[in-house]
């Protein structure tokens, strides 16, 4: 009872952190235009915070540095259970055009710290960032959140 | 007042009062519009195998060519395949592709007709006027119609010309059509300049076998190409590059080679006068005569007015070969560790004058 209780107010209240981990900022340029009016994340009860402690869900950008590869790690594990990661844009997935021979790049992130979901796209649209958030976020979280430790 | 009766019409407007109680992002909003350039589209059964997409392409794991499995009655078609977690959706590759009609389809930039070239190539294709025998192969061959006859000579259109290398593969005269790496001309010289020399020096420390060569016979030896590979790379770090260069020279060398015996001289002082760039020259103080060998021509006539055969004088070429048969391996070192230099030495065609 009080287990479906949390998932309902999981699933209308998801509070995210972005992370850029060694990006060009174009997708974070693209998800800053989720926050604007035209698009307006927080009528779906989507919040933005700056701190992982305060969320659910990472949404990380770029492609994963040397200085990152700590780091990343750090800032997850800081994230309080149950926490998903969704990857924005090619960089996390495949390291992209940075992924060159003889780069320093460290992609993809999922060597690091588990995926939950991916968006293609270099950047993608924040329509698709939207509704990558809003399919997988709720229930992924509501999922996690039932695990057993 | 006017402001007040300004408010009055404003949030009396039904768009404004829909929106305030049901504040939802128009779907509209929410689709892509037509003119955005999503992901390539594939159409495989028009792709022509030529690989401009994938060197048109500025991401590493974007394109990836695939041949599909033969079956009994047809070979498998080859068409690209598009990593959608890597493609950063620029539309080079459908910009590029030469098929007609289009293989990739992304955005409408490539509806544009006038074409222009984007490969990013090392190599620049060049038709040899002096060697191309006008057999218009090389035009049949090209997918993109870059090879034009002008007044009974081909060239490539660079504008038009994807470097696919398929003219290269049908020429049948060897060096007709070129494919020169344009970005290192420099090194490339120092390189053969560094061959050279090593083999030169190679050939004139092997003394016994050439002197004991004859105007009838042949001496074959070998020099591994290993050795000289570690400072080709250091003058030129790009494997491919080096090893084509290394090749085509060495096969397409041919040195003269002097060898000088001071022992049989006599001091009869006929060579210097006749050296055209001094390169002989008589030491008074140490009472010999000596040959430079940077200034020499490598003519050959000191070799033809000597009468005590101190100067020999050898003509000797040289081919890559395999050390072993069966050589698969696809890595450029390895390849090179089984290669070696066959070098075949001969007597210039002048001694059989000279002997009678």
């Amino acid at each position: 009872m009080f287990q479906s209780l949390k998932n309902i107010v999981r699933k209308s209240s998801i509070h995210v952190c972005i992370v850029n981990c060694g990006g060009c900022n174009g997708c974070d340029v693209e998800l800053v235009a989720l926050f604007s009016p035209r698009y307006d994340i927080e009528q779906y009860g989507i919040y933005i915070h700056n701190n992982p402690r305060e969320a659910d869900v990472l949404l990380i950008t770029g492609a994963v540095t040397e200085q990152w590869i700590h780091n990343i790690k750090r800032v997850y594990s800081k994230v309080p259970e149950p926490k998903i990661v969704v990857c924005v844009g090619n960089c996390p997935i495949s390291g992209d055009v940075f992924n060159q021979e003889g780069g320093t790049v460290h992609a993809p992130v999922s060597n690091f710290i588990p995926v939950a979901a991916e968006i293609s796209g270099c950047p993608p649209r924040p329509s698709e960032i939207l509704n990558a958030i809003l399919s997988t976020g709720p229930g992924a979280i509501s999922n996690r959140g039932r695990e057993r430790k | 007042m006017s402001s007040v009766i300004w408010y009055l019409y404003e949030f009396g407007r039904k768009v404004w009062v829909k929106g305030f109680f049901n504040g939802k992002t128009s779907k509209e909003i929410m689709e892509k519009p037509d003119r955005f350039r999503d992901f390539p589209k594939v159409l495989k059964k028009n792709c022509i195998g030529c690989g401009a997409c994938t060197s048109s392409c500025p991401s590493p794991n974007a394109i990836k060519l695939i041949r599909d499995m033969d079956d009994k009655d047809h070979h498998g078609i080859t068409y690209p395949v598009i990593n959608k977690g890597a493609c950063i959706r620029c539309g080079f590759c459908a910009e590029i592709c030469p098929s007609e009609p289009k293989t990739l389809e992304c955005g409408e930039n490539h509806f544009i007709t006038e074409k222009f070239n984007i490969v990013p190539s090392k190599r620049k294709f060049i038709v040899d006027d002096f060697l191309c025998i006008v057999c218009g192969k090389c035009r049949d061959a090209c997918n993109v119609n870059a090879i034009e006859e002008i007044n009974n000579r081909f060239r490539v259109n660079e504008k038009k010309c994807v470097a696919c290398g398929d003219c290269l593969k049908s020429c049948p005269v060897k060096g007709a059509m070129k494919g020169i790496f344009i970005n290192n001309l420099e090194e490339q010289k120092t390189i053969i300049k560094l061959i050279v020399d090593r083999l030169e020096s190679f050939i004139e420390n092997k003394k016994e076998e050439l002197d004991k060569l004859d105007n009838l016979s042949l001496v074959k030896i070998q020099y591994p190409l290993s050795e000289l590979w570690d400072e080709i790379i250091a003058i030129l770090p790009d494997e491919e590059v080096a090893y084509e260069v290394t090749e085509n020279a060495i096969n397409r060398l041919k040195i003269r080679v002097m060898t000088w015996n001071e022992d049989n001289c006599k001091l009869c002082k006929l060579c210097v006068d006749e050296c055209p760039t001094g390169a002989i020259t008589y030491n008074e103080e140490d009472n010999r005569v000596k040959h430079d060998k940077n200034k020499c021509l490598r003519c050959s006539y000191c070799y033809q007015t000597c009468p005590f055969g101190v100067v020999k004088y050898f003509v000797v070429k040289f081919l890559v070969e395999n050390n072993e048969e069966n050589n698969n391996d696809k890595d450029i070192n390895e390849i090179v560790k089984n290669k070696v230099i066959g070098i075949t030495i001969k007597t210039s065609p002048l001694s059989a004058y000279l002997s009678d």
